[in-house]
């Protein structure tokens, strides 16, 4: 433990003295206090605030990922260089620790400029309303569908000769996708119904449902309708292709704690003039009130933070194995391809369709995405910025496999990596 | 196997990215190094002297032998936990203090707090750096950061102490006191493994030496058993001698 300290001690100083977390702070503070003034909104103040807060935070731990990774991969590779880490590898400290020490150091400053620029946050925002869980409707697994769409293909005689041909993973992964994507058609005072699981709700809490509507033919029609959920109730009256929310009223009025436990239907009656049509997967949620923004926001940090310390982990790792601007370059490399993996995958998805060089590298991109997962969700700062609640469950996962286990394992191979090497 | 270092057969070859053999730095070595004395390792420039550290050190695997330090592997935390190591240059993090790093490297070897504190301020007194202690060593000249990195090898009081050529671009009177203190530090009982191109340096200091030459051990014994100067006794057992032919150059 004392051997750990030093260690991060050591780098703590080393940040504090080259002036690099001192740089980096007034970036991400500059940053923060510059953001309301640069972007346009799209007029609304929860438009406005919803952009504020995912580009703001956003664009400050962007800027603190580039620079502790940086930082990440050149320190063992430095140290190296510099011959400081044969000196420290014939002290009685494991490896393990050499490694792992430097990540904490590098994380723990993160988390510092991260709190920092979550506290200019939350004075800008502190009047924000709660936060929201978010519910989706209880349908059939993605697999599931994926499956029964399979089936259904492979049986229908004018399904083309190539997807019948083609792999099963590749079809399935293809119908996967669709699947999110399935849209439901409801005509002209018809009635939808979606269940929820409403156990999970607690009395009294406000409820809302989101939604956004498409039309068959015409994308700015106007959409008219109910929903009634048990005894709340809502009214919706719009144009197409907005999202919009909706609050639902407690039917009795008075205090909806005492016995108001709402079903587990929400039902919509479409009152309007034209069909409309949604994807239930993508285009309906129901949100029942939680904690504050405050509250969120912490969470919100937490998950940054442990993805921050994935990332860290990985760069350190790479700096374990490689030259100093090899590491770095690797490191920033990854991550660009990372952010860009899931847009590249969602553009091409038919893969038995392209050629191979186009499969080489969707192959390659995929393994690349899959391999960042960890990293490359916004999933903090979008649930963040759209009110949204970040899952006390969700964010104690998150920093179990990030923040823990992802960088403990990085810490291993670097380790091992370190005891191969010979200086 | 008794010696505080012990080398039986140590052979270390050096390959290439595809594992082509390039040099045979180490060939065959048997080295022990007994409790309490002073031993020097000497030799010409690519003799294996720093190969040879490094394997004691455990940041080189023999390709053939064993290696031991105090019966133990040198991987092994408890024999680096008694070994103290002076490099060639003083490796040192030019952002520290002189007592920041004496700290640090009282952290490296589990030291407590107050023991670390206490040991850091023993070690600027003796080598006489209280007062740069709070600068920081990247200014140091090479002297001073010498003395720190002889400090910082010592501060935890290990029981062999490996010096690569300790007293290397330090003025005759730091010299002096370097030899100084490493004969005062083997009478306190500590074991010391140094190698050196100053044969004068080696002759006061050390009680027995051995000579390498091309990976080879050529020349084993005890420095007042040898009945000459150290200098003529190392020519005559390394054998060659380059004479640069400067003339053709000169006449250009």
């Amino acid at each position: 433990m004392k051997s750990f300290l030093a260690i991060v001690l050591l780098e703590l100083r080393r940040l504090w003295r080259s002036r690099s977390i001192l740089v980096l702070l007034a970036a991400c503070v500059g940053w923060m206090l510059a953001m309301p003034h640069l972007v346009k909104s799209d007029g609304t103040v929860e438009g406005a605030r919803q952009i504020y807060v995912h580009f703001s935070l956003g664009g400050a731990f962007a800027l603190t990922c580039i620079a502790l990774a940086s930082s990440g991969a050149s320190v063992l590779s430095r140290e190296r260089e510099m011959r400081t880490l044969s000196l420290a590898l014939t002290r009685p400290v494991k490896r393990f620790t050499l490694v792992f020490a430097r990540i904490a150091a590098l994380v723990a400053s993160g988390a510092a400029v991260l709190a920092v620029c979550a506290l200019v946050l939350f004075f800008n925002e502190r009047d924000a309303g709660p936060c929201a869980h978010v519910l989706h409707p209880e349908m059939e697994s993605l697999a599931e569908e994926a499956k029964r769409m399979y089936d259904y293909y492979m049986a229908d005689p004018e399904t083309p000769p190539e997807i019948k041909k083609a792999k099963k993973s590749v079809v399935m992964r293809i119908l996967r996708q669709g699947a999110l994507d399935h849209y439901q058609s409801i005509g002209t005072n018809d009635t939808a119904v979606w269940r929820f699981d409403s156990s999970a709700l607690a009395p009294g809490a406000p409820l809302a449902v989101r939604l956004r509507f498409t039309n068959d033919f015409d994308m700015r029609e106007d959409v008219r309708g109910d929903f009634s959920f048990g005894p709340w109730r809502g009214a919706i009256s719009n144009i197409t292709q907005a999202i919009v929310r909706v609050p639902l009223h407690h039917e009795e009025g008075g205090n909806p704690a005492a016995g108001a436990k709402p079903k587990d239907e929400l039902v919509f009656t479409n009152n309007g003039a034209t069909s409309l049509m949604l994807r239930p997967r993508k285009d309906i949620v129901l949100l029942a009130g939680a904690d504050s923004f405050g509250s969120n926001l912490f969470r919100a940090w937490l998950e940054l933070v442990s993805m921050l310390a994935s990332l860290v982990a990985f760069a350190v790792f790479l700096g374990s194995g490689l030259g100093r601007s090899v590491a770095v370059f690797t490191c920033v490399a990854f991550m660009f391809v990372a952010v860009v993996s899931g847009d590249v995958i969602e553009q091409y998805p038919d893969q038995f369709e392209t050629d191979r060089v186009d499969r080489i590298g969707l192959a390659i991109t995929r393994a690349v995405e899959f391999a960042s997962r960890p990293v490359n969700s916004l999933r903090p700062l979008s649930a963040l910025s759209s009110g949204e609640c970040v899952e006390k469950e969700e964010a104690a996962l998150v920093v179990a496999m990030d923040a823990v286990l992802i960088p403990v394992v990085f810490a291993f191979l670097a380790a091992f990596i370190l005891s191969r090497k010979e200086d | 196997m008794n010696g505080i270092i012990e080398l039986k057969g140590v052979s270390k070859t050096f390959r290439d990215f595809w594992l082509r053999p390039t040099v045979k730095a180490v060939d065959g070595l048997d080295l022990t190094v007994n409790e309490g004395e002073i031993f020097g390792l000497l030799g010409p420039n690519g003799s294996g002297k720093s190969t040879t550290i490094k394997m004691i050190l455990g940041l080189l695997r023999p390709g053939e032998g064993e290696v031991r330090l105090f019966g133990l592997p040198p991987s092994d935390p408890a024999a680096r936990k008694r070994l103290g190591f002076l490099p060639e240059l003083s490796y040192l993090h030019p952002f520290l203090t002189a007592r920041e790093t004496l700290l640090y490297h009282a952290g490296l070897c589990g030291l407590d707090t107050k023991t670390a504190r206490s040991r850091a301020n023993e070690l600027l007194e003796m080598t006489e750096l209280v007062h740069a202690a709070d600068r920081q060593v990247g200014g140091f000249s090479k002297g001073m950061a010498r003395r720190v990195a002889l400090a910082s090898s010592i501060i935890g009081k290990p029981g062999l102490l490996i010096l690569d050529e300790p007293t290397s671009g330090l003025d005759p009177v730091s010299t002096d006191e370097v030899k100084t203190l490493v004969k005062t530090l083997a009478k306190g009982g500590m074991t010391i493994l140094m190698t050196s191109h100053l044969l004068g340096d080696a002759q006061d200091v050390c009680d027995r030496f051995m000579i390498l030459n091309k990976g080879r051990s050529v020349a084993e014994g005890r420095v007042d058993a040898i009945g000459s100067s150290l200098q003529e006794y190392f020519l005559s057992k390394i054998g060659e001698r380059r004479d640069f032919k400067v003339a053709p150059f000169l006449a250009q």
